[in-house]
C-alpha cells in the first residue's frame, strides 16, 4: 500500500510537466521544488529533535561550493564529487551536531546563526579560491549520473529529477522515522531528561539527526548549483536559512511532506502576490503569523484536519443509516 | 561471613553552593525491600534521590549496587545496572502513545521479550485500554501510572520513586500503593520510597528512614518510627 502511494506520487510529478503550459510556471515550481527539499532538510531537525536552526543555509551553500572545487581543483568527476561531499558532508554535520545539539533552545538557533554567518563571511572574503562576492561559474561535464547534462538545465526534466529525488529522500525518511530510530528521537525531542532515565543515549541520535537534515540541505544545494549552473556566497546568507524556516512553519513539521507544501506556498506568493505589490513579504508575514498562532502545525496539519473532519462527517453518516435501518 | 548489603548509600553529603543539603546520610537496603524514606519539605529527600541516581553529583560519598560502586556513572550506565526511578513531577512522552513508550522503555532496559513486558505492566497498572492513547491526553492519575511503568519496565533492581502519589486522590493513592507493593513483590526490586502519604508510607514499607536538614534523625520498622518520640516531635506530629 505504501509503495503504490509513493508509485502514485511519482506518476503524478511525471506527468505534471505535460500539463504545464507555461514555461515561467515550470520554473517556478522546479525551483520551488528545490528549496522545498532544502527545507524538508531543515524541517526534519525540527521535527525530531525540536531544534530551529538559523545556520542551514551553509550546508545549503557549501556543498555546491565543494562540488565545484572538487570537479575544479582535483578534476574528480561530477557523480565522484556529489557522493564525496555528500559523504564528508554527513560526517562534518555529525560531528558538529555532537556538539551544538547539546545546546537547547535559542541558544541553538543563535550558535547555528552563528556558524552559518561565519561559512558566508569566509566564502564572501575568499575571492581567489572561491570567487569573493562574485562566486563560482561550475563547468558540468556533458552527462551527471549517465543522464545529458541539459535534462538538468531545462527546467520541465529538472523538475522530475527533482521530484524523483524528494520522493525517494520522503520514502527513506519515513522508513527510518517509523523505525525504533524515530521512537527514540521523538521520546527524546519530548522529554530529554526522562529519555537518559530509560536509558537512552541523547546525544547520538541528535547528532546523527543533524548529519541526517544536513545532508537533506546539501542535496538540495547540489541540485540548485546543477541547475543553475553557479553558487555564490548569497546562497550561504542566514536570509536563506530564515526563507527554508518560514517554508518550513508555513508547511508544518507534524507530516513530512509539510515543509514541500510550505515551500511551494511561498514561492506561489512571492511570484503572484509579488507581482501585484511591492509588500509582498509583509502579507506573507502575516500569513505566518496566522499560521504560528491558528494552525502551529501548518498547512499540512490543517488539511489533515480537514480530511479527518470529513472521514469523521462520512462515518457518522453511515452510523446514523445503519440506526435507521435497525 | 560479612553480607553485603544489596544496595547502599555511605556518608553522601550533596551542596548547593554554600548549602549543605544532605549532610552524610548512610542508608543500606536489602534485596527486595521496600524502604519508605520521609521528612518534613526541605529536608533533602529528592536531592538524596537524584544524588543517587546520577542527576546530581554528590559532593562526597559513595553509591554500590550489588557491591559495586556506581557513584561515577552516568545516569544510562546506572539504568543499564538497574537504577531506574519516577519523578516527582510526572515525566512522561505527553506526544507518543502509551504502548509506544513503554515499550521503548523496556527495550532500552534490555528486558527479554520488550512487547509482553510492556503489556504485562500496562496491564498492571490498570494502563492496557490506554494503549494506543497519546499520553498527554491521558487523566493526572493515569500519567502517574505510565510514569511508574516507565520505571519499572525491564525489572530493574532497583526503584527509587520521588512522591509517586503526589496529586492523587485518596483512592487512587491507595490504588496505586497496593499496585506498587505487588509489583516490587513480584519482581523482587528493592524499592526507596519518597512520599508525603503517612498511611502509604507506612503501609507498604518494610523499613523507614527518616531525613531531617540532610541528616538521618532515625530508622526503624514502620511502628517503631510511628513510636520513636524525636520523629513524632520533628515531623509526624498528628500523622502518626
Amino acid at each position: 500500500m505504501l509503495h503504490f502511494k509513493y508509485l502514485l506520487w511519482l506518476a503524478v510529478g511525471v506527468l505534471l510537466p505535460q500539463l504545464v503550459g507555461s514555461a515561467t510556471l515550470m520554473s517556478l515550481l522546479t525551483q520551488s521544488l528545490i528549496y522545498a527539499l532544502f527545507a524538508l532538510g531543515v524541517g526534519i531537525l525540527l521535527r525530531q529533535c525540536g531544534l530551529v536552526s538559523f545556520g542551514h543555509a551553509a550546508f545549503f551553500g557549501i556543498s555546491g561550493y565543494s562540488v565545484a572545487l572538487l570537479m575544479r581543483d582535483l578534476e574528480l568527476g561530477a557523480a565522484s564529487a556529489i557522493v564525496l561531499t555528500l559523504v564528508a558532508l554527513a560526517i562534518v554535520a555529525f560531528l558538529l551536531g555532537l556538539v551544538v545539539s547539546r545546546i537547547p533552545g535559542i541558544a541553538f538557533g543563535m550558535l547555528t546563526l552563528a556558524i552559518g554567518q561565519t561559512v558566508y563571511l569566509s566564502a564572501l572574503k575568499s575571492r581567489e579560491t572561491l570567487g569573493g562576492a562574485d562566486g563560482l561559474n561550475i563547468n558540468w561535464p556533458s552527462s551527471i549520473f549517465g543522464l545529458d547534462v541539459r535534462l538538468f538545465y531545462d527546467p520541465a526534466s529538472m523538475f522530475v529529477i527533482s521530484w524523483v529525488v524528494m520522493l525517494v529522500t520522503i520514502y527513506l525518511l519515513d522508513r527510518l522515522f517509523r523505525s525504533r530510530f524515530g521512537s527514540i528521537t521523538s521520546a527524546i525531542r519530548d522529554n530529554e531528561e526522562r529519555a537518559r532515565f530509560i536509558g537512552l543515549h541523547v546525544m547520538l541520535p541528535k547528532a546523527v539527526v543533524y548529519a541526517l537534515s544536513a545532508v537533506v540541505s546539501g542535496l538540495a544545494g547540489v541540485l540548485s548549483a546543477i541547475y543553475t549552473g553557479f553558487i555564490s556566497p548569497e546562497t550561504l546568507h542566514w536570509s536563506v536559512s530564515g526563507t527554508a524556516l518560514i517554508m518550513t512553519i508555513l508547511g508544518g513539521v507534524r507530516y513530512l511532506w509539510g515543509p514541500i507544501l510550505g515551500a511551494i506556498f511561498y514561492f506561489f506568493v512571492k511570484e503572484y502576490v509579488g507581482e501585484l505589490t511591492d509588500y509582498w513579504m509583509a502579507m506573507l508575514g502575516a500569513v505566518v503569523i496566522f499560521i504560528v498562532v491558528f494552525a502551529p502545525n501548518g498547512v499540512s496539519g490543517l488539511l489533515m484536519q480537514l480530511q479527518e473532519r470529513r472521514q469523521k462527517r462520512k462515518q457518522d453518516v453511515i452510523v446514523r443509516r445503519m440506526e435507521v435501518r435497525s | 561471613m560479612i553480607q553485603v548489603p544489596f544496595f547502599s548509600v555511605r556518608d553522601l553529603v550533596v551542596d548547593y553552593g554554600g548549602v549543605r543539603a544532605i549532610d552524610g546520610v548512610h542508608l543500606e537496603i536489602n534485596k527486595g525491600e521496600i524502604r519508605g524514606l520521609i521528612g518534613p519539605n526541605g529536608a533533602g529527600k529528592s536531592t538524596f534521590i537524584d544524588a543517587v541516581t546520577g542527576r546530581r553529583i554528590p559532593t562526597a560519598g559513595q553509591v554500590q549496587l550489588g557491591g559495586e560502586d556506581i557513584t561515577q556513572l552516568a545516569v544510562v550506565a546506572r539504568r543499564m545496572r538497574g537504577v531506574s526511578r519516577s519523578f516527582q513531577r510526572t515525566s512522561i512522552f505527553h506526544d507518543m502513545n502509551v504502548l509506544e513508550q513503554v515499550f521503548l522503555a523496556s527495550h532500552q532496559a534490555q528486558a527479554k521479550d520488550p512487547e509482553r513486558d510492556a503489556v504485562a505492566i500496562l496491564e498492571e497498572l490498570d494502563l492496557l485500554q490506554y494503549a494506543d492513547w497519546r499520553a498527554g491526553d491521558l487523566g493526572y492519575g493515569q500519567q502517574r501510572r505510565l510514569d511508574l511503568a516507565l520505571a519499572l519496565v525491564g525489572s530493574p533492581s532497583v526503584l527509587l520513586l520521588d512522591e509517586p502519589m503526589a496529586g492523587l486522590t485518596v483512592t487512587e493513592s491507595r490504588d496505586l500503593a497496593q499496585h506498587l507493593k505487588r509489583l516490587a513483590r513480584e519482581r523482587n526490586v528493592t524499592v526507596l520510597l519518597v512520599e508525603h502519604d503517612m498511611e502509604v508510607v507506612f503501609g507498604i514499607s518494610d523499613r523507614v528512614t527518616v531525613l531531617e536538614l540532610g541528616k538521618p534523625l532515625a530508622e526503624g520498622t514502620p511502628d517503631e518510627i510511628r513510636a520513636n518520640p524525636k520523629v513524632r516531635e520533628a515531623y509526624l506530629g498528628s500523622a502518626a
